[in-house]
Parts: structure tokens; C-alpha cells; sequence
């Protein structure tokens, strides 16, 4: 033999098993080369696998090979190809043994597949978090809604009540009550909030606007509260600050409120300041720090960071006041105005929340100068002129009713027609000459909304054009909108309070 | 050579195949996800009655997301075929209909038992919905996890083949 021949035989030969079986399964001659066989012995009991020699002998073709296939044989694993081989009176079977390429091939096949299930997973957890999400905000939304029409009627009823002859106990009584109804219809407004910012859907709305008018409202709200509280509150602002700046007042009111609300809430005494600096001035935006500091518990180092997830409060001596929702609104407002709220505090001496905001600055209001903020009174339900109204009012709540009709009737203002549902409404509305209609959005029958389309487009202007105020539960801004484009002057979000919507009603009348 | 019946696991990757068989073949079970490559061959005998076994060797094909990739080999004289799939995951029922189609196309007439596996990860009320909404007529509901129907699915095919020998 050769040495290239002794080679081959070496190398070449190594990895392959040549086995002769009978047509019955019995081996008639095989090499050793990984499994070790004895002549007379059934293949079959080697391994399960070569069960499958029958194949052969059934099958019309000469030859089958199966790739990969696994032999466990003392406790060893050979990863092989087998070939059988169909021959005249017996079977030839040619066992490759590539384990070590197959191995590879499983590490491959490993990477891949997990790569596929875990990107599969993802896609079903985030599927099954907006699941979450959309349930937890249409929850909300009912929530709000159903809360929204018995909290009317206890505002309203309150109103009534503290319109009549009390004694100093029942002013006091009232009085609580009223502040325990404007708590609730804060921690609706607050849940309705973080419903918005979390699904995403709250937008904000850039507009010029005097932030010294906002501050000096603001200064006016809490040196109010403070005066109650027996504590200072301080407005600081820099005077290089500009009057006018665009961006949404509304959401940042609602910060520095949330901010302001949540200082004088952990302070007993001392002083709660708002200040506000110019950080920067260039071109047509400006950028300012706002902060409010406090003389109140401290947040201990650890709370710090739980301090803006909902529902979190600070154990102030055993007492939690609040929905426990301001800073998470706050943190959540900031991050749609490219913001982020901080903190500094030291426990039991105060905290410092602070932000820094971009506003645009609108160039042609730059040199305007201070104007003086001047709180208007709010309007009174006094006559507008000799002449009585005609209103219809469509609301199918009788406690609702009860009480807007005895508001309206008290301004001595209107004629009133009820109406409690929605089919009924519009044979009145032509069978009569009305000023203005208060419409319900949830009626039995016609919703108002589609109520209102339909006056909307009738032919005679008299009807068309009767300005109609919305009144309704369905409190978010996207409900309001469409309701306004359907043709409703104004809408009024339940809970409301009696004044609110008288002043809403003479104001559409006077125009 | 004891009555011995061929039985081949097939579907798609990571629907717990190779785990189900462990089950029936051990009981036993491990969380780790290991790839089968190729084909793992295992024998169990079942005792059908006190009297009467049958040895099932039960080949665990290689998953894959397209059943038309099997090799046609390891179909060859097969008597019983197992289609799994995991309820936990749409992309291995999605097409189930299709895929059986393929499969009963390359086995013939050999019954085909459909299998949702790891019911463990998914309430009963949305396994309904979700078999219903697909439209799958499953056979049996296991986990190999808990070992919930497994062996109640290997022995009812097993004795549907010893009926059919």
C-alpha cells in the first residue's frame, strides 16, 4: 500500500461506517468504525432509527438517504447521513458521521430561531400592552362618563341649596360640600389627564399668550390659598422675562398649578415661591426655568424617582390627600413640551421642583409693555334687555332638569320647554320659535350631536341658526371638538357649575 | 421484532415538540430551548392492555416555518403523524389549515393528530376563541410543561394505530 493509499485509508475512511444487513435485519458483516457491531445481531436493536431499513425494501427506488439523523449509541452522539443501499439479497448501509458540521449548523439554527420567537414575542407583548392600554382608557372614559351626570347634579343641587336661607351651620356644611365636589371634579379631571397623556392622544396647542397675565392669575389663585393656610406665597420673576411667549397656556398653567397645588399640599409653614428665570433669548425663542419651591417635608433620597409614577404619595404623617396624580401629569406635560421636571430636595427642610421650557417668542409683541393683569368679575345673570327668552331645554335627567330649570328660572330671564328625548325634539323645535336650546348629548333615541347636525341643515334660518350649547359627560377634548364641528355653539362638560352655564347661555345670546 | 408503529412530530420551530416527546418518553421537562436539527429518533412501548403493547418509534422532525421543507425520507413509512402547534404563538397556527393540507398530501392516508401545545401560558377562555377564530380542530390541548393531555394523546394515537395494524 501506498503512503497516499495508507492516507485515505486513514482519513477517508474514518468517518464512514459500511454495515451489509439481511433483507430480515440481521447484520451480516459490518467495519467498526464508530458503532461497534457483532455479525448475527438485529440492526434494528441498535437504534430505533434503522427500523426504518423496512423503507428500503418497500420502496421502488434503490437507494434512500436520510440527512441528520441523530444515533445515541454508548453514550456517545454521532450526527450522521444514511444511506441504504438496496442490493440483490441484502442491504448496504453507508453511515457518514458529520457531527461536527452538523453542530455548527445547530448553533446557526439556534441563533436564528431564537432571534425569530423572541422578535415574535415582542410584537405579542406590545399587541397585549395596547390591549391594555385601549381597555384601561375606554374604562377611564366610562368611568369619567358615569361619574360626570350624579356629580352634576350634586354641584347643581349644591348651588341651589347655598342660594337659599341657611343658618351659619348649614353655610359651613355647604361650603364643605362644595369644596369636597370641586375635589372631585379635580381627581376627574386628573384621571382624565393622565388617560390622554399616556394613550398619547393629548396634543398641544401653541398660542400667543401673555405669561404675565398667567403668573399674576396664578399669584392671585395661591396668595389666596396661602392666606388661608397661614403661609407666604412668593412670585419671583425676572424682569427680562417677555411678556408674550407662544405655547400652550392651558398645559402650562395646569404644570405650575399641579406644581404650586402639590407644595402648598406638604407645607405647613413658611413660604411656597414660584420663580421664573431667563435662561436664554435667541431669535425667536426663548428659554426659561421655572421653579417652585417649597418649605414642606422633603422626599426622602429613595422616593425621589417614584415620586412622578400615578398614584404615588408621600405618607405625610399618616395622611394622603389627593389623587396622588399631579406629578405624574406634570412629568407627562413637560415630555410633550421637550421637558424634563426635577427635583431637589432634603427631607424634612423642602423640595425644589424645577424645568427648563423652549417657548417661541413672537418678535412683533416684544416690545410691548407690561400689561397689567386685571381679573374680570364674572358675569352676573342680569337682564340683557326687557325681553324674555324662549329656551328649550332637552335633558332626559330629571335631578338635571330640576335643577338648570330652577337656575334658568331664577335669572327670570327665559321661557323654558323640556323636552327628555331625542326623538321628540325636532317637532318642537319646528313647531316653535326658540332663542336657544340646551341640548343633552345622551338622549334615548337621537343623540343630541346628531340632533344638531339635522337643525344644522334645515332649510329655514330662523331654526337653523338657533345657537345650541352642548351639555355633556363625554368630557375629552376629542368628544368636544366633534361636537362643536357638528354645529354646537358652545359645550359645557358635566360637572358643571350653575353659574358656568347660565354665563355661557346670556353670552351666545348677547351675540 | 415486537409490533412497532412509526410516528413523526412535526411543525413548526419552538412549538415544544421535542419537549412533549421528553414528557412521554422521561417525564420530564426543562424551560432551555434547544434546536433540533435533522431528526431524533426515540422508541417507547405502550402498554395498551395488560396483554397487548406496541412500540412507537417516534422520529422529532427539525420545526420549520415552511412545512414543505421537510424532507420527504423521513415521511417514508410512516404510520401515524402528530401536528403540533403552540397556542401561544399566531405565526404556528396562522396557515395550520394549509399546512395540514401539505402534510396529509406527503403522508396519504395516515391519520394526522393536531395538537395545540403549552396551554399552560394562555387562559382557557381565549384558547377558545383563538381555535375558533382560526378556525383549528384540534385533536388534543397539552402542555408539556405540566404534562397536561400528553400522554393521553401518544396513548389514543397509539391505540388507533394497534386498531388499524
Amino acid at each position: 500500500m501506498t503512503k497516499l493509499e495508507q492516507y485515505k485509508e486513514q482519513y477517508a475512511n474514518q468517518n464512514i461506517q459500511f454495515i451489509v444487513i439481511g433483507f430480515d435485519g440481521t447484520i451480516v458483516e459490518s467495519d467498526q468504525t464508530f458503532l461497534k457491531l457483532n455479525k448475527g445481531d438485529y440492526i434494528y436493536d441498535v437504534h430505533p432509527f434503522f427500523v426504518s431499513y423496512v423503507s428500503v425494501l418497500e420502496s421502488s427506488e434503490e437507494t434512500i438517504t436520510y440527512n441528520c439523523v441523530h444515533l445515541d449509541y454508548l453514550q456517545k452522539q454521532y450526527i450522521t447521513d444514511v444511506k441504504m443501499i438496496k442490493k440483490d439479497n441484502h442491504i448496504l448501509l453507508l453511515i457518514y458521521d458529520f457531527t461536527d458540521h452538523y453542530l455548527s449548523y445547530q448553533k446557526l439554527a439556534q441563533a436564528r430561531n431564537e432571534s425569530i420567537i423572541n422578535s415574535e414575542l415582542v410584537v405579542l407583548k406590545n399587541i397585549e400592552l395596547e390591549e391594555r392600554e385601549r381597555f384601561k382608557n375606554a374604562f377611564i372614559r366610562n368611568f369619567s362618563h358615569e361619574l360626570r351626570n350624579p356629580l352634576t347634579s350634586i354641584i347643581s343641587i349644591t348651588s341651589v341649596i347655598e342660594g337659599t336661607d341657611l343658618t351659619g351651620e348649614q353655610k359651613q356644611m355647604v361650603h364643605f360640600l362644595k369644596e369636597s365636589n370641586a375635589n372631585l371634579k379635580l381627581l376627574l379631571d386628573d384621571i382624565m389627564s393622565i388617560s390622554l397623556i399616556a394613550s398619547g392622544k393629548l396634543q398641544l396647542r401653541d398660542k400667543v399668550f401673555s405669561l404675565f397675565g398667567l403668573l399674576q392669575l396664578i399669584e392671585f389663585t395661591y396668595k389666596t390659598k396661602a392666606a388661608q393656610k397661614s403661609i407666604d406665597f412668593v412670585l419671583n420673576y425676572d424682569k427680562k422675562v417677555p411678556e408674550f411667549v407662544e405655547g400652550d397656556r392651558l398645559r402650562l398653567f395646569q404644570v405650575l398649578t399641579n406644581l404650586c397645588d402639590n407644595a402648598f399640599k406638604y407645607s405647613k409653614e413658611g413660604a411656597v415661591t414660584l420663580n421664573v428665570k431667563l435662561n436664554q433669548k435667541r431669535a425667536n425663542k426663548v428659554n426659561l426655568r421655572f421653579s417652585v419651591s417649597d418649605t414642606g417635608i422633603g422626599i426622602p433620597q429613595e422616593k425621589v424617582d417614584a415620586i412622578f409614577e400615578s398614584f404615588t404619595q408621600l405618607d405625610d404623617f399618616g395622611k394622603k390627600q389627593g389623587s396622588g396624580l399631579g406629578l405624574s401629569i406634570v412629568k407627562g406635560l413637560l415630555e410633550l413640551m421637550d421637558a424634563k421636571i426635577r427635583v431637589e430636595s432634603i427631607y424634612g427642610k423642602g423640595s425644589e421642583f424645577y424645568f427648563d421650557v423652549t417657548l417661541k417668542f413672537p418678535l412683533d409683541l416684544a416690545s410691548r409693555p407690561i400689561s397689567k393683569y386685571t381679573f374680570k368679575s364674572s358675569g352676573s345673570s342680569k337682564k340683557i334687555d326687557e325681553r324674555k327668552y324662549k329656551l328649550l331645554m332637552v335633558e332626559d335627567d330629571e335631578q338635571i332638569q330640576t335643577v338648570l330649570f330652577k337656575a334658568l328660572m331664577d335669572t327670570n330671564l327665559f321661557y323654558i320647554d323640556l323636552v327628555n328625548d331625542g326623538a321628540m325634539v325636532f317637532e318642537q323645535v319646528a313647531n316653535n320659535t326658540y332663542d336657544i336650546i340646551l341640548m343633552d348629548v345622551d338622549l334615548p333615541n337621537v343623540p343630541g350631536d346628531h340632533l344638531t347636525q339635522l337643525i344644522r341643515d334645515f332649510p329655514f334660518k330662523n331654526i337653523k341658526n338657533i345657537p345650541i350649547i352642548g351639555i355633556t359627560a363625554n368630557a375629552f377634548e376629542e368628544n368636544i371638538n366633534d361636537y362643536l364641528n357638528k354645529g354646537m355653539n358652545a359645550v359645557v362638560t358635566k360637572p358643571f357649575e350653575l353659574t358656568e352655564l347660565v354665563e355661557t347661555v346670556l353670552k351666545l345670546l348677547k351675540k | 421484532m415486537q409490533k412497532s408503529k412509526k410516528i413523526v412530530i412535526l411543525g413548526h420551530f419552538g412549538v415544544g415538540k421535542t419537549s412533549l416527546i421528553r414528557r412521554f418518553v422521561k417525564d420530564s421537562f426543562s424551560d432551555n430551548y434547544k434546536v433540533t436539527i435533522g431528526v431524533h429518533i426515540t422508541k417507547k412501548v405502550v402498554e395498551l392492555s395488560p396483554d397487548e403493547s406496541i412500540s412507537l418509534i417516534i422520529w422529532d422532525l427539525e420545526g420549520t416555518d415552511d412545512i414543505r421543507m421537510i424532507r420527504e425520507s423521513y415521511l417514508l413509512g410512516t404510520h401515524g403523524v402528530v401536528f403540533v402547534f403552540d397556542v401561544s404563538r399566531p405565526s404556528t397556527f396562522q396557515n395550520i389549515n394549509e399546512d395540514l393540507q401539505i402534510v396529509t398530501s406527503k403522508t396519504k392516508e395516515t391519520p394526522v393528530m393536531v395538537v395545540g401545545n403549552k396551554v399552560d401560558l394562555i387562559i382557557l377562555s381565549e384558547l377558545q376563541s383563538l381555535l375558533e377564530e382560526n378556525n383549528i380542530q384540534a385533536n388534543f390541548l397539552t402542555s408539556a410543561k405540566t404534562g397536561d393531555s400528553v400522554n393521553g394523546m401518544f396513548t389514543q394515537l397509539a391505540s388507533l394505530l394497534n386498531d388499524q395494524a
